[in-house]
């Protein structure tokens, strides 16, 4: 009975509250994203905790980076800043904000706001966003120079400091709140609702399953000139539901732009509805997500910790294969650990031509004479020695088929070769929580090499002797979870050490990144597989200007905190 | 009168004579027949088809992908051949060789779960109908506690324990969510017919529990039992379903669920995969089909009247 | 209710706070047999969507905290259950600092409008074709035409869904995609909203009641099988009564009472078996909230939602027992 009133009670004052009637905007001034997850709390609007609180279109329409990254250029275009400068060394970063930016209150965003804003990073210790602790890892203090320009002083070397955190790198960065509004209260317990921000957009409502935000004719940015007013009245993210939902959905023009799909489904929605793109017009369609995909190898364990047994299987594993049967055509191979954008190109060129660059194709018997050469010989279908079969357990996580399929083909590429393979799926939370952070795997798929767009050291930098730790420990920050250690990587890791002093676009770094990929070449700690694939269909029937390789003003991802500049690109098809 | 004896029987004499002929061996009714044919049809599948269908096709890129059933054409125009007569799936896996491997899987896990599960449910259901007291207090909280608790959760967590489940571990989960169910409807059924004359009777005359127990409320409750024992396997199998199309049933064996997720996940409507989700539903429906017309027959063997109206 | 005696009554609430405090303390326990830490998993969902994590050490022991799962398990587990008798779950893990209590809040009308909605309809459908299979006087179409749409049993519900959705809503576009209601529309106790709620509502009710009724049918036919050779029903029809007076008053009347007691048990567990429907229309129901906080281990959303599952069911037991001597005087409120 209690519970039944106090329900009633509740749904009633829940909905009495949101009952402001919007005004109505045409489906043609309507720009609609997907949503993969549900709102949990709608009412929330505190990015520095957990939670679905800035991809349902907070920071795409209402909160504005800094900078934000081209992964076409490798350029860091500033957008709420002008610019920065750098010391030498690295250690200091001057940043210049832009003119006249305002609140969508009407207060002017300057200095004070990002010096507010950092200091509750530094600060505050119940707060547990990403963002949040790699600003009070490498932060030592941030001052105000004047309205409009902000010093930070990093605790150690890092040229990669405006990127990493306020250049949009992967999926956000670090989004300065209002001081006016923050003031006074508990970051980690604050709503923040209403919420305000500096973009084009502001907040109009939100349920667990879609928000919706609607243009302020007022932004700042067409007042000063910075940019005209984005075209779509509304932007409005909604949750989709799986593969099929969205499918049908976007056939129906009820959705301009949704998550990822197979290429099956994508030729389907196509057939149905022919305005619907994706990044490349042709195969492979998808445009590369910045995690490569690789095999990752527990270097402690027998007889995977003997680097020539590593070689072999990347020698064994067949990467168009992989392409063909796994990603039907839809990604490329992986010729190193990166990902294969242009921003890269200088790097990936550079370890190529130093001839450490991986084949598409197998080299079986290459594989099988390394194996051999350890002592292996063929007994029936397998690989034996002292009475053992050369076997191994993959771990994969399987909560994508895109993952499992990879692994399965691994498995017959393996088996074929004599090394009796199985595959082991766990569950997702299991695999993340437990075996790959704890080295409780012989192999596993991953993609813990993640983290390079414009620069190597950042995924490079993953795999250095400083976070060895023995098996069942966990591996800092999913560091070099293959524990690769000894003389190489030893030598590997002082390269390391060089680049990530050097500041961005040093002319030696990739020299020293095809020097230091010596090391990886030779030992294999991890085998790079293919690059990770989104293929996003793009609806031009109400909305063209969709970002795509021949319109390659950046990706699109549009989750991530760079949707700004795909928005404002938006034009109305006219249809 | 006489005479008509003698006379040969008239063509509605015969039906009748056939009739209650029939009536003579009520095992031999034809929906029972047909329900079990239909049962043993896919067990006689599973284990035929491993012997003249290459097994090894239900392997991810064995075959090309999303091939047609023969004389279909898919959305790319390639046409189906015997090499995979059912079609392939997205992954390149014989639909064939997935049914033959998965139906049986599935069959096994809703008959393992329901027949623990029944046993456990007649024997406290009996008990705490007949019983009461304590023993009725006991066994009644216990159900209500069970049948409060998420199948999915528990399920979850011991994914999370073994990293996998086999097809037997997850049958026996599925029973400790079966049990409570035929408990709690037998123990009202025992209740009420604690109430009815003839027990009332027996009791009077001081008939043993036990005797009352089986010799006079059991065969009264028999064809309950039965649509009972249907019904859970029924019940065992969605909820098998259930979990396998979340994703959560073994990962390594094709089960018919399990194809099902699969497809979903990959679009398989939109793409007009029909044969991917289609036939394993098929083979689904065969399943509940059969226990269905199982379910049937068994009422009209155990109930009389019943054979009279069909 | 002043016929309840009040041995029975009290015998009854016993059993039903005793059913939601074992059921409870259950709830709280199995999470914890899982090996998995759950704040683990929390960073290695940070590692999997961003590469890596800096200061993952603190992050991890801000996350415990937040979590309450670095206390120990008796303090734990007494402040669940004190928490839990005023529905004070504490904060979600995943969406922290979000209550619980919000969480369900947001999620509990849209179960109840919908799925009891399509509960009472698959109950009455499916009870009165079930009952129609067995009754003399069907027409045989009817008896030959419901073991047919058993058929519709076979599917599971997921696929119910996707069928529904891919004719009357893709195909035919009579029915909206996915969604609780129109975006296009702002919740509130407009006429408009509640058309579009309706409207909305209508394919993943119908995907529930399609699947299920065949459940009831076969139960129900059960039970008027057991029915029909009572004396009462010969004797009515020996009276020259009416038969579909009979065949209400009499037969269906009987037949009915175990399975009102199933539709109580059932209600908790078709919360939790609606994932599914709940998924796929986009229709963020309780069940979804229980699978997303399963995939997340959310220790404390998982309990709140199976207490609040735990609740329902066993308030309506309650209920069911209190009431059925009232429906079937051949029970007594017997305490023993």
């Amino acid at each position: 009975m209690k519970l039944g009133r106090l329900l009633l009670a509740t749904s009633a004052v829940a909905l009495a509250a949101t009952a402001a009637l919007a005004q109505d905007v045409a489906r043609e001034n309507t720009v609609i994203f997907d949503l993969d997850r549900t709102i949990q709390d709608p009412e929330n609007f505190n990015w520095m905790t957990p939670g679905t609180k800035r991809m349902h279109g907070a920071h795409q329409t209402m909160w504005e980076p800094l900078f934000i990254l081209n992964y076409g250029t490798g350029e860091v275009d500033p957008w709420l800043a002008t610019g920065f400068e750098s010391n030498a060394d690295s250690t200091e970063f001057t940043i210049s904000l832009r003119d006249g930016v305002e609140w969508s209150d009407g207060e002017a965003f300057n200095a004070d706001d990002v010096i507010f804003t950092t200091d509750i990073a530094l600060t505050n210790e119940d707060i547990s966003s990403r963002e949040a602790s790699t600003i009070k890892a490498q932060v030592a203090s941030v001052e105000k120079i004047d309205d409009l320009t902000v010093k930070f002083t990093l605790n150690d070397p890092n040229p990669r400091f405006i990127v990493e955190n306020f250049g949009v790198r992967i999926f956000g960065s670090f989004l300065i709140m209002p001081e006016h509004v923050w003031a006074g209260q508990d970051p980690a317990t604050f709503a923040f609702n209403p919420p305000i921000g500096t973009g084009p957009y502001t907040f109009t409502s939100a349920a667990s399953n879609r928000a919706i935000w609607d243009r302020n004719d007022d932004w700042w940015g067409a007042k000063t000139g910075f940019m005209d007013l984005p075209a779509p009245a509304r932007v409005v993210f909604v949750e989709t539901g799986g593969e099929e939902s969205r499918a049908q959905l976007m056939a129906a023009n009820q959705l301009d732009a949704a998550q990822n799909v197979t290429i099956g489904t994508f030729e389907a929605i196509q057939a149905q509805n022919p305005n619907v793109i994706a990044w490349y017009a042709d195969y492979p369609y998808a445009a590369a997500d910045p995690c490569a995909r690789q095999l990752e190898i527990n270097t402690t364990v027998a007889p995977w910790d003997n680097a020539n047994m590593r070689k072999a299987v990347a020698n064994i594993i067949d990467r168009t294969q992989i392409v063909n049967v796994a990603y039907e055509g839809t990604t490329a191979a992986s010729q190193t650990m990166f990902a294969q954008y242009g921003s890269m190109s200088p790097f990936i060129d550079a370890v190529v031509e130093a001839g450490y660059g991986l084949p598409a194709r197998a080299d079986v018997a290459a594989g099988q004479a390394l194996i051999e050469a350890e002592g292996w010989s063929k007994d029936g279908d397998f690989y034996t020695k002292d009475g053992e079969t050369l076997s191994v357990q993959i771990h994969v996580n399987s909560a994508s088929t895109e993952y499992t399929r990879t692994i399965d083909v691994i498995v017959e590429q393996l088996q074929r070769a004599g090394i009796d393979a199985r595959a082991v799926p766990v569950e997702n939370g299991v695999f993340w929580g437990e075996v790959l952070p704890f080295g409780a795997y012989e192999m596993s798929y991953s993609w813990l090499s993640c983290g390079s767009v414009n620069e190597p050291w950042a995924s490079m930098g993953r795999y250095t002797v400083a976070d060895v730790v023995p098996v069942g420990e966990r591996s800092p920050g999913f560091n070099n979870t293959a524990r690769w250690d000894g003389p190489a990587a030893e030598s590997y890791s002082a390269i390391m050490e060089d680049i990530a002093a050097r500041p961005l676009g040093d002319a030696e770094i990739p020299g020293l990144v095809a020097e230091a990929y010596a090391h990886l070449d030779a030992e294999m700690p991890f085998i790079p597989l293919v690059q990770a694939a989104k293929l996003l269909p793009m609806n031009e029937t109400y909305w063209t200007g969709w970002p795509t390789a021949d319109n390659y003003y950046n990706h699109p991802f549009f989750w991530w905190n760079h949707t700004h500049q795909i928005i404002h690109n938006l034009e109305p098809a006219g249809n | 009168m006489t005479s008509q004896d003698h006379l040969p029987p008239t063509r509605a004499e015969k039906r009748q004579a056939k009739r209650i002929k029939r009536f003579d061996n009520p095992w031999m009714n034809p929906k029972l027949i047909w329900g079990a044919a239909l049962l043993l049809g896919i067990i006689a599948m599973g284990i035929i088809g491993r012997f003249v269908w290459d097994p090894d096709l239900v392997f991810t890129g064995s075959s090309m992908l999303r091939l047609p059933p023969v004389g279909f054409e898919n959305l790319r125009g390639q046409a189906g051949s015997m090499a995979n007569p059912l079609g392939t799936d997205g992954g390149g896996r014989d639909v064939l060789a997935l049914i033959i491997i998965g139906a049986p899987n599935t069959l096994f896990v809703g008959l393992l779960a329901s027949l623990i599960g029944m046993s456990i449910g007649i024997f406290l259901g009996f008990s705490a109908g007949f019983l009461g007291g304590r023993t009725d207090d006991i066994i009644r909280v216990s159900a209500d506690v069970m049948i409060t608790i998420p199948p999915l959760l528990i399920l979850v967590v011991f994914q999370s324990a073994f990293g996998d489940v086999s097809l037997t571990m997850m049958a026996l989960l599925i029973a400790g969510f079966v049990w409570q169910s035929p408990t709690r409807l037998i123990r009202a059924q025992v209740l009420s017919m604690k109430q009815s004359g003839y027990v009332q009777m027996a009791q009077l005359s001081g008939a043993s529990t036990s005797h009352i127990m089986f010799r006079e409320m059991m065969p009264n409750l028999v064809p309950y039992l039965f649509g009972s024992f249907i019904a859970s396997v029924t019940t065992s199998i969605v909820t098998a379903v259930g979990l396998e199309v979340l994703g959560l049933g073994p990962q390594r064996i094709p089960t018919l669920g399990r194809t099902i997720y699969e497809a979903i996940n990959a679009g398989a409507l939109i793409q007009n995969l029909w044969w991917w989700w289609g036939i394993p539903t098929l083979l689904l429906a065969i399943i509940f089909i059969g226990l269905l017309l199982i379910n049937l027959g068994l009422d009209e063997v155990s109930n009389p009247r019943l054979r009279r109206l069909s | 209710m002043g016929r309840i005696p009040r041995a029975y009554l009290i015998n009854r609430l016993t059993t039903l706070i005793l059913t939601v405090l074992i059921a409870a303390t259950i709830i709280w326990i199995i999470p914890r047999l899982s090996p998995v830490d759950p704040a683990e998993i929390a960073l290695g969902r940070m590692a999997a969507g961003a590469g890596s994590v800096a200061n993952s050490e603190e992050i991890l022991a801000q996350l415990r905290a937040n979590m309450g799962i670095d206390e120990p398990m008796l303090l734990q587990y007494f402040r669940y259950i004190t928490g839990a008798l005023v529905f004070d779950f504490g904060l979600s893990t995943a969406a922290f600092p979000t209550p619980v209590s919000t969480l369900i809040l947001n999620a509990l009308p849209w179960t109840l409008g919908l799925m009891i909605l399509s509960l009472i309809i698959t109950f009455v459908i499916g009870n009165l074709l079930g009952a129609l299979m067995v009754w003399d006087r069907s027409p045989k179409l009817v008896r030959v035409a419901i073991p047919a749409a058993m058929v519709f049993t076979s599917i599971p519900p997921i696929l119910s869904g996707l069928l529904l959705m891919w004719v009357f809503a893709a195909k035919l576009q009579w029915f909206p995609l996915t969604g609780a209601y129109s975006i296009f529309v702002e919740p509130g106790w407009t006429w408009e909203f509640v058309q579009s709620v309706v409207y909305h509502g209508f394919l993943p009710a119908l995907s529930i009641v399609v699947v299920t009724f065949g459940f009831w049918a076969l139960g129900m036919r059960g039970l008027m099988i057991g029915v029909q050779g009572e004396d009462y029903v010969k004797l009515a029809e020996a009276k020259g009564l009416r038969p579909r007076y009979i065949l209400y008053r009499y037969m269906i009347r009987n037949a009915i009472l175990p399975q009102i007691t199933a539709f109580a048990l059932k209600i908790g567990l078709l919360i939790a078996g609606q994932v599914l429907v709940e998924r796929i229309f986009a229709y963020n129901g309780m069940g979804k909230l229980l699978y997303d906080a399963i995939l997340n281990q959310d220790f404390p959303v998982i309990q709140g939602v199976s207490f609040v599952i735990i609740l329902i069911t066993a308030l309506s037991v309650f209920l069911v027992d209190l009431v059925y001597p009232f429906i079937d005087p051949r029970i007594r409120h017997e305490v023993a």
